[in-house]
């Protein structure tokens, strides 16, 4: 391997991006408006649910639930509705997403002891919101129910019980339940995929279309050399991304990490080479700009967003599906990246990460390698 | 100065400026119908930046000029129904095969259907491209596509031919067999105008124009310009008459 | 404006769209790969909260807790590790959703009519699905409290409570796929009619054909036809490709109007494409032209209302979304797929449909102009 000649492919790529400010700009652009998106934009918490509701019954006592459900952090009563129809009006237009309606004897039955049903209609379109919403309805009603139950029992005489069990909750790792907090890793995670692969992605598959290739396999220079010197400059934007990424979710999210910084660093690197190689062959197996493109898209953009844990939990995946998720570089360094943010964790609890991270790194390197060599490099 | 009848290209002060850049300054010329133009310069002489303006792809940045009896500035797109062009890199669509590539620019000037079927056969003739005409453009070699530029750009019959460079990374045989045929054509009356950098095609030419650096510095037949610029050379030819005028540019 | 020209223009851009095989794949599998991920990752229900129990007490009470969750068909107790470090290994190493520790100290604390402490560990580590799952489990116990209350005072307590129905409007079953595999069809339809018209007047510039082009009678209005015809005709075709295997292979109901759909779609497309051009007359390379689209496609993608809820963002942010075709396009979407309306309550996003398609179809128009300088 010889620097020299590493040294001219980076210097020409360096010109060759420098000459493209607009390219470069947006390398940069892109990833600080990811970020800016869901750290300010996107959250998928569930609060204030707008719930139309329908009293039938009209007593002191539906009017008590009522309340209890306004006062309620969970759910927002936007309007009050005649009936169970323009309840349905309400869902359609989307100017409500629940529906609670009040039978008529409510008050009756639960003053003789016996249960009265409620009828919740929620907007399904969701599933996010409508389980969200569904837990918090059956939350509200068992606390609900609880109260009545002591009010039962107190009126009977019966002594004031306590209740058995209460239940005390700690949330670990991201103890305000704030999306941010797992979404900063994720999210790094995907910009070095779009800085990293995607424009690597389009490098040689240029270098073909112009036939420019041509000259380049006359040239007494490596397979290898001309992967790393293509690779350089990419590297350093990705890498460049990475900290204002960490800068920015520190900043303006208040996500700071737990572990070691340089920790990090190592990781990142890591990834960002396997981002590299990857972009790499798939610029040398597509050949051609607008195929890059798209391969880029479909393997490198989309499963490091879906398929990573990111946002759309694996274990809900099917068992198909999970399995990909294995061949996912992006899943490995989210481990990594929440591991550090959220968990405080060493390198050797993660030395497992590491070690796929590397070896996909080797591989897809390799079989870049192998395939320029058979087309004359 | 106003353009007569026979003047099919008229050019008046026509200047082409790129930012500080003067591309062309201020040059005058007319080219008559039936003539073989041809416009002679070295790279960089503001030669394609001439032909493009006349066909309307650039804009002038001062100036007149009529091509066919339009305004280049104003009437751009009617002189396009009247003339042919032929870029220096043939452009073709390599993916499509002769075949398709005809169809498709039969289509692009609007040639009536009637006529497709025989224009379609003299593109192939003249082209001699009968049994490649279903190979992909892009597999073909240097002079055949050369030759399928140049009947896309004749089929829709125009008054006017604009080639630039046209036989650039051409073979010898294929060069004398193209000017056989421009010298066919124009004497059917098609005009044509054709830029160059090389000398010895110049000889084929009718009236040349000799252009550097954005400045026209020799008009006339071949033979006239030679007289002119070497007077004490009975056998120098254009090459020395350029070279001269080039070094007299120099000082 | 000369239909033949447009007609040779098209025929033009499908000969080499098809003529590349791998051109061919792209465009068929792309489609349908994006939507099986799609429609089998985008999943938020709740099915298998993986739960780990430490029982320090051993008593009956808390075995019949320990029941009481297992009886729950959401949840699944994965594993019971004897000390606190080894929960605390099972939540770190994400084997868990939630820990839940039983102090050995609750039957007698029960025994004495007080409250036992049972510590519920989360990972909060997706708040959302923490959320929920925090939820079913105060949940479990409120029923586990209840059946404990009638052991305790030996008799069957009946006393007024509140049966909960829950019907899910649309989408009965709430499942995920219902919700997102419609809007997999919008995606997918942006995607590549975007990309593809954003590269194909650069790939012309670039072989040098565009010259060629210029030089002819060609209108910029039949050029434009002649560019974008085809690449509707494809995104339609991807639509139905898309479409039918949302229903045939997803399951997924259309409980609407097929040809409102169509119809909405057209109107979408007008946008992409408005947008695509655009974008193809202030690049010069494709490069430039592919990162330009990309930086399009995210905002919209990520603010229209796909995953996360246009609800939840900053009020902003929410007026930007009014400039975001693809948001309108998923509401008419789900209207159509979930909720079976018609155009007498979707007029309003068709409405906004027309108007941003028109403006930025126009817009796209008048940069078009036959010069290369």
């Amino acid at each position: 391997m010889n620097p020299r000649k590493i040294n001219a492919v980076m210097r020409k790529e360096f010109i060759h991006l420098i000459r493209d400010p607009r390219s470069l700009i947006l390398a940069f652009i892109i990833p600080l408006s990811l970020i800016l998106l869901f750290g300010y934009a996107l959250s998928l918490d569930v609060d204030n649910v707008e719930t139309v509701v329908v009293d039938y019954d009209h007593t002191a006592m539906s009017r008590d639930l009522i309340e209890h459900l306004d006062a309620s952090i969970y759910f927002q009563i936007k309007a009050y509705a005649r009936n169970a129809n323009e309840v349905g009006e309400y869902l359609d237009h989307g100017s409500a997403t629940l529906g609670i309606i009040i039978p008529p004897g409510f008050a009756r039955k639960i003053k003789s002891d016996k249960g009265s049903p409620i009828q919740v209609l929620m907007d399904g379109s969701d599933p996010n919101f409508s389980n969200m919403a569904r837990g918090y309805v059956n939350a509200f009603v068992a606390g609900y129910n609880n109260k009545l139950l002591l009010s039962f029992l107190n009126r009977n005489g019966l002594e004031r019980i306590n209740p058995p069990v209460e239940g005390r909750i700690r949330v670990w790792f991201n103890e305000d339940l704030e999306s941010r907090k797992f979404i900063i890793p994720g999210l790094i995670a995907v910009i070095i995929m779009i800085a990293g692969a995607m424009l690597t992605s389009l490098v040689i598959a240029r270098e073909y279309e112009n036939g420019t290739m041509e000259t380049i396999k006359s040239l007494p220079l490596s397979a290898l050399e001309l992967l790393v010197g293509k690779s350089v400059p990419y590297f350093f934007i990705a890498l460049t991304n990475v900290f204002i990424s960490v800068l920015l979710g520190q900043l303006l999210f208040g996500v700071v990490m737990k572990a070691s910084f340089w920790l990090m660093i190592f990781g990142s690197s890591l990834y960002i080479f396997v981002a590299l190689a990857l972009g790499l062959l798939i610029s040398t197996v597509t050949k051609s700009q607008l195929m890059a493109n798209q391969g880029a898209i479909l393997l490198t953009y989309l499963p490091s967003l879906m398929l990573s844990n990111f946002v759309f939990p694996i274990t809900n995946m099917p068992s198909v599906l999970q399995l990909f998720t294995y061949i996912v570089p992006a899943t490995y360094y989210i481990d990594i990246l929440s591991g550090i943010y959220l968990k405080d964790l060493t390198f050797t609890q993660l030395w497992g990460d590491f070690a796929v991270l590397s070896l996909m790194f080797i591989v897809l390197a390799a079989l870049n390698m192998r395939l320029l060599k058979k087309e004359g490099l | 100065m106003t353009p007569s009848n026979n003047d099919v290209i008229f050019v008046k002060d026509l200047e082409k400026r790129f930012n500080d850049f003067v591309a062309v300054n201020k040059i005058t010329f007319t080219v008559k119908k039936g003539e073989i133009f041809g416009f002679l310069g070295s790279n960089g002489s503001g030669k394609s930046t001439t032909i493009r303006m006349l066909c309307g792809i650039i804009t002038p940045t001062s100036g007149q000029g009529f091509v066919a009896g339009h305004n280049i500035l104003t009437q751009a797109e009617e002189v396009k129904h009247s003339i042919g062009y032929m870029s220096q890199k043939f452009s073709l669509y390599e993916d499509l095969t002769p075949f398709e590539n005809i169809r498709f620019y039969l289509g692009l000037y609007s040639v009536p259907s009637a006529q497709w079927k025989e224009r379609m056969d003299w593109v192939l003739d003249m082209a001699q491209l009968h049994e490649v005409k279903d190979r992909l453009t892009k597999e073909l070699p240097q002079g055949w596509r050369q030759r399928l530029a140049l009947g896309c750009a004749l089929l829709h019959k125009p008054d006017i031919l604009f080639l630039d460079e046209p036989t650039s990374g051409v073979d010898p045989i294929t060069r004398r067999h193209f000017w056989e045929f421009i010298t066919d054509i124009a004497g059917q009356g098609i005009t044509v105008f054709v830029t160059t950098h090389y000398m010895e095609e110049a000889l084929n030419c009718g009236r040349i124009v000799m252009i550097n650096l954005g400045n026209i510095v020799a008009q006339g037949s071949p033979s006239e310009i030679v007289s002119e610029i070497c007077p004490d050379k009975p056998d120098a030819d254009l090459n020395e008459a350029f070279i001269t005028l080039m070094s007299r540019g120099q000082q | 404006m000369s239909w033949m020209r447009i007609r040779e223009l098209v025929r033009k851009e499908f000969i080499i769209l098809f003529r590349d095989e791998k051109n061919r794949r792209v465009l068929i599998v792309a489609p349908i790969v994006q939507i099986l991920l799609f429609g089998y990752v985008v999943n938020y229900d709740i099915k298998d909260i993986r739960v780990a129990v430490m029982d320090q007490a051993r008593t009956s009470e808390s075995r019949s807790l320990i029941k009481t969750i297992a009886g729950n068909k959401t949840f699944s107790i994965t594993s019971y590790p004897e000390d606190p470090s080894g929960l605390e290994q099972l939540l770190l190493k994400g084997k868990v959703d939630i820990g839940i520790k039983i102090a050995p100290d609750m039957t007698s604390r029960i025994r004495k009519g007080r409250t036992a402490e049972i510590q519920i560990l989360a990972d909060g580590s997706m708040s959302n699905m923490a959320s929920i799952r925090i939820a079913y489990t105060v949940m479990v116990l409120d029923t586990f409290n209840q059946n404990m209350i009638k052991e305790i005072k030996g008799q069957s307590l009946d006393y007024g409570h509140i049966d909960a129905r829950i019907r899910a409007w649309y989408n009965p079953n709430m499942d995920s796929k219902n919700f997102f595999v419609p809007a997999i069809v919008a995606f997918v339809v942006m995607l590549l009619s975007l990309l593809l018209t954003s590269i194909a007047v650069i790939r012309e510039k670039e072989t040098g054909t565009l010259e060629q082009l210029i030089v002819t009678p060609l209108k910029p209005i039949e050029m434009i036809m002649g560019k974008t015809i085809p690449y509707i005709v494809i995104s339609l075709v991807q639509m139905i490709l898309v479409t039918i295997l949302a229903k045939f292979w997803f399951d997924v109901p259309i409980a609407g109007s097929l040809p409102l759909l169509f119809l909405a779609t057209c109107l979408f497309l007008m946008s992409t494409l408005g947008v695509g051009l655009f974008i193809s007359t202030v690049s010069s390379t494709q490069q430039q032209a592919m990162m330009t689209t990309f930086f399009f496609i995210l905002p919209f993608f990520m603010l229209s209302g796909f995953v996360f809820p246009i609800a939840n963002m900053p009020v902003v942010v929410q007026w930007f979304s009014y400039l975001n075709p693809l948001r309108f396009f998923l509401v008419i979407l789900r209207g159509i797929f979930l909720k079976g309306v018609g155009i007498h309550v979707l007029w309003p996003q068709f409405l906004a449909l027309t108007i941003l398609g028109t403006v930025l179809f126009a817009g796209a128009i008048s940069r078009f102009q036959k010069r290369l300088d």
